[in-house]
């Protein structure tokens, strides 16, 4: 018998690997429900912050997947409405997509137990506003991602290879030592599978990122081999700062314009805002035992996930 | 955490698991290795984070022949980074040949063997971000790369070892946030070691006397000490700490200060090949330049009895104009702006009379287009540039190079350094530095440089004509080779053979290693940087080891003893 298990955001790259995942299982009917998705067969055009429309989706459903991204304002909204929604609609189960963010800026080892915060700004906040809730809420897994990456991966595949091939990021020194959490997209959808199947998961958070991360550096230097962007170039650490002080701004302005535009959004070269360049230096490692142990992940090797996402590219 | 000496409370005893003396190549490597062990380690800088001029001093001492060998305040920077701050970065392993006892080298073969060194290599890579562990063409490099001699054959020489260059990487500079962040890691600035003082057995280490130049008088008591302070400090401390051993401490059969070796190095003769040869940089994956070299095969070593050596094809002698080289003519005449210890073999401090001098300046005013885009390459590639390229590379047009080599030194118990009467700010006696070299060391450049001339002619790419008896002369032209302190505290497997034990571990002495060159008893033609991190890597490894073992393993004086 299948489960119906409905997943929010399911336009977005995660979202789209997971229902993907779900339809494949055999064990589970997947609902994808997003905001730019066209009407269809097990398909739901939905905007999670309107209600009601929210407690139709869920009428029915045995889970839920909250795969949903977007601006902080917007996510936080989002769950609010969810975990109400829920409540009130026989009290599905929610696997909760949260983020390594939640941890902030804390180095060195971090498992589940680690203190959560939102010291990284407001898109820690919107996730932290998500992880309260689904504690509060009966029945829920949270799954803490690392920096997800994988073929059509934008923020951790896409933006980086063009940052390597413009030569931008290269071999960082002191400015990329910290830790790459890397978590490779399909690893993602079987976690969520895992935690849908496994009854020990309930009421958990798992980090997950792969085992043995490389840093920065080291990522920055298996993709380009992977891409053939090779060799690199060793950057200055001003240089980086230069790209986060000054360039960045207009980068992003420029982003912004071109998506606001609706015109193809690789018309401007990638920014590395001081966020980013903060956490290329973060030497944070989701220690990623538990899933292991309870969601019995195995991680898909760097090598083989590089060279899938390179031929993608 | 770093903190500086002058800051602590007078007559304040530190403590630590293990404490680290000197924070350079070694002792940065070693701390960053002891990250997250659990030991506490106290990391003792002499310097501060820049130079210091009156720190500086501490190292001024003599030479016995200042035409043999560098002052000993050049070559070594007593500050955060120590050497690295100013070193070329050259970075590659010695070879299996030099760990073994060759009874054509005196006083060769060492306890251990490349083996035992290979596990810590890629790491010692890692932190020098020397690039990959490897170090042929073939396994550096995914893709064919074309060859360094086209159509050269040789029993005796091979074209296909690499050495690679750190950036090169400035190693206080590039981990001081890693030290800054380490919970486990005390970095101790301007605190010099003035005296090790032994338990009244003298077989411990009890304590180490730390000075500043300020006054300040500090005591460490740690459960290890590491001496990391370079192949010279670590010998002068060990000879001057004699209030229990009255010989110094570690010098019962009279080794410390004793086979001290460099390098011989030079440069000699004329290449004419009759192709083009490829004497530039392969660059690898990850950025490092890498460069071939011709290196004497062991087995040709072992028949004709000689040390190890390389050569590389390099330009012509640059103080005299007949090169007709623009750019060799213009690093000449800016040469007050090269730094001692690189203008030293670049143009040897030598002064050209006025009409040389215009000749020079006719060399470049002849040939601005090559020296503009020289200027240009030198800006880009190594001024601006964060990984710089290593070293000034110029390809003959004519197909026509210089040899450049680099000599393994046999160890020689009349080389040594001793101390003298004078002391220096702190009170510490000051270093006499008499270095010598054997016919040994002059057959080993000798026959390398007969056997490629033979081999060159045989193989048909060109001739190479230089002058046998001036070997000596082109060998010891500048002297031993600037920044290389091997041998003064050599390791044995026992006191009678050496200081150190096959562990870095100062014989009858279970809780003094020295983590320094001085360890190596032999020089080979490699220099020594990544081979001592190296080392200091497998120390670390040892007394990690020796901490973690069972509690019924240990002895009864601590955790660490």
């Amino acid at each position: 018998m299948s489960r119906p298990i409905l997943v929010l955001g399911a336009s977005g790259f995660i979202g789209r690997q997971v229902t993907a995942a779900l339809a494949a299982s055999g064990w589970a009917t997947p609902i994808a429900a997003g905001r730019h998705l066209a009407l269809g067969q097990s398909c739901l055009r939905l905007d999670i912050t309107d209600e009601a429309a929210l407690m139709r989706a869920l009428d029915g459903v045995d889970d839920v997947v909250n795969c949903m991204a977007g601006a902080p304002a917007a996510m936080a909204r989002g769950c609010k409405t969810l975990f109400r929604a829920a409540e009130a609609s026989g009290r599905p189960m929610i696997v909760h997509l949260s983020s390594m963010a939640v941890y902030g800026d804390v180095a060195g080892p971090v498992d589940e137990t680690a203190a959560i915060n939102d010291s990284q700004g407001p898109y820690a906040a919107a996730k932290l506003v998500g992880e309260r809730l689904a504690a509060s809420y009966p029945r829920s897994v949270v799954l803490r991602l690392g920096c997800v990456y994988g073929p059509e991966s934008k923020q951790w595949s896409g933006r980086i290879a063009r940052l390597l091939r413009a030569r931008r990021i290269g071999d960082l020194g002191a400015a990329g030592d910290g830790i790459a959490n890397l978590v490779y997209v399909g690893d993602v959808a079987q976690a969520v599978l895992a935690a849908l199947q496994t009854e020990r998961a309930e009421g958990q958070a798992f980090n997950l990122a792969m085992a043995g991360a490389p840093t920065w550096n080291d990522y920055f230097l298996l993709f380009a081999k992977a891409l053939g962007a090779v060799p690199i170039t060793r950057l200055s650490e001003r240089r980086i700062a230069f790209e986060a002080r000054i360039m960045a701004p207009p980068l992003k302005i420029a982003e912004i314009a071109v998506r606001r535009l609706g015109l193809p959004a690789d018309l401007v070269a990638p920014a590395i805002p001081p966020s980013l360049a903060r956490l290329w230096r973060q030497e944070i490692i989701l220690l990623p035992d538990k899933a292991e142990e309870i969601l019995a992940m195995r991680w898909k090797p760097l090598a083989e996930g590089l060279a899938e996402t390179a031929d993608h590219i | 955490m770093i903190i500086d000496a002058n800051d602590l409370p007078e007559t304040e005893v530190l403590s630590a698991d293990i404490c680290i003396v000197g924070a350079g190549a070694v002792g940065i490597a070693m701390a960053l290795d002891l990250i997250g062990s659990g030991l506490e380690v106290l990391l003792l800088e002499a310097g501060g984070f820049d130079r210091e001029e009156d720190t500086q001093s501490l190292y001024v001492g003599q030479v016995a022949d200042v035409a043999m060998h560098s002052p000993p305040d050049t070559y070594r920077e007593r500050r955060l980074g120590g050497s690295t701050t100013t070193w070329g970065g050259r970075s590659m392993p010695f070879d299996p040949i030099d760990f073994e006892k060759r009874d054509y080298i005196a006083h060769s073969g060492w306890p251990i063997s490349r083996a035992d060194l290979d596990p810590f290599y890629p790491e010692a890579n890692r932190i020098s971000e020397a690039g990959r562990f490897a170090y042929t063409i073939e396994t550096a490099f995914d893709h064919p790369r074309k060859a360094m001699i086209e159509g050269f054959a040789s029993d005796n020489f091979t074209t296909n070892t690499l050495e690679r260059f750190s950036c090169p990487t400035d190693f206080g500079r590039r981990y001081r946030h890693k030290l800054e962040a380490a919970a486990n890691i005390r970095v101790l600035l301007h605190a010099n070691v003035v005296h090790i003082a032994l338990d009244s057995l003298g077989g411990r280490v009890d304590r180490l006397q730390i000075a500043t130049l300020k006054g300040r008088r500090l005591t460490v008591r740690a459960g290890h000490v590491v001496l990391a302070n370079g192949g010279l400090e670590a010998t002068r401390l060990l000879l001057a700490s004699r209030d229990v051993q009255d010989r110094g401490i570690g010098n019962q059969h009279d080794l410390v200060g004793r086979f001290y070796m460099c390098h011989v190095a030079g440069t000699i003769g004329a290449i004419q090949f009759n192709r083009s040869v490829w004497n530039g940089y392969d660059i690898a994956d990850e950025g490092t330049y890498c460069r071939r070299r011709l290196a004497l095969r062991p087995e040709a070593q072992r028949s004709h009895g000689v040390g190890n050596v390389i050569g590389r094809l390099h330009h012509p002698r640059i103080t005299d104009p007949a090169h007709r080289n623009g750019v060799l003519s213009l690093l000449y005449l800016a040469r007050m702006f090269i730094p001692y210890e690189y203008g030293k073999r670049l143009h040897g401090g030598v002064d050209v009379d006025f009409p040389t001098r215009l000749r020079h300046l006719r060399n470049v005013l002849t040939d601005i287009p090559d020296t503009v885009a020289f200027m240009l390459h030198l800006l880009r590639d190594r001024r601006l540039a964060e990984r710089k390229f290593p070293s000034i590379v110029i390809r003959s047009k004519a197909h026509l190079y210089s040899l450049d080599f680099h000599a393994e030194q046999e160890p020689n118990p009349a080389s040594r350094v001793s101390l003298t009467t004078e002391t220096d700010a702190l009170g510490l006696p000051r270093l006499m530095i008499d270095w010598r070299y054997t016919d040994r060391d002059i057959a080993t450049v000798s026959t390398m440089l007969a056997l490629l001339a033979g081999d060159i002619a045989r193989s048909g790419v060109g001739r190479f004509d230089y002058a046998p008896d001036s070997v000596e002369q082109e060998m010891t032209r500048y002297g031993a080779y600037g920044g290389h302190h091997i041998g003064t505290t050599r390791m044995g497997a026992t006191a009678r053979e050496g200081v150190v034990d096959a562990n870095c571990t100062v014989h009858g002495l279970a809780n003094l290693h020295i983590a320094a060159a001085s360890v190596f008893p032999t020089s080979s033609q490699a220099n020594p940087t990544l081979t001592v991190i190296a080392m200091g890597l497998r120390l670390a490894r040892h007394l990690k080891d020796r901490a973690a073992r069972p509690l019924s393993a240990r002895s009864p004086e601590g955790a660490l003893s």
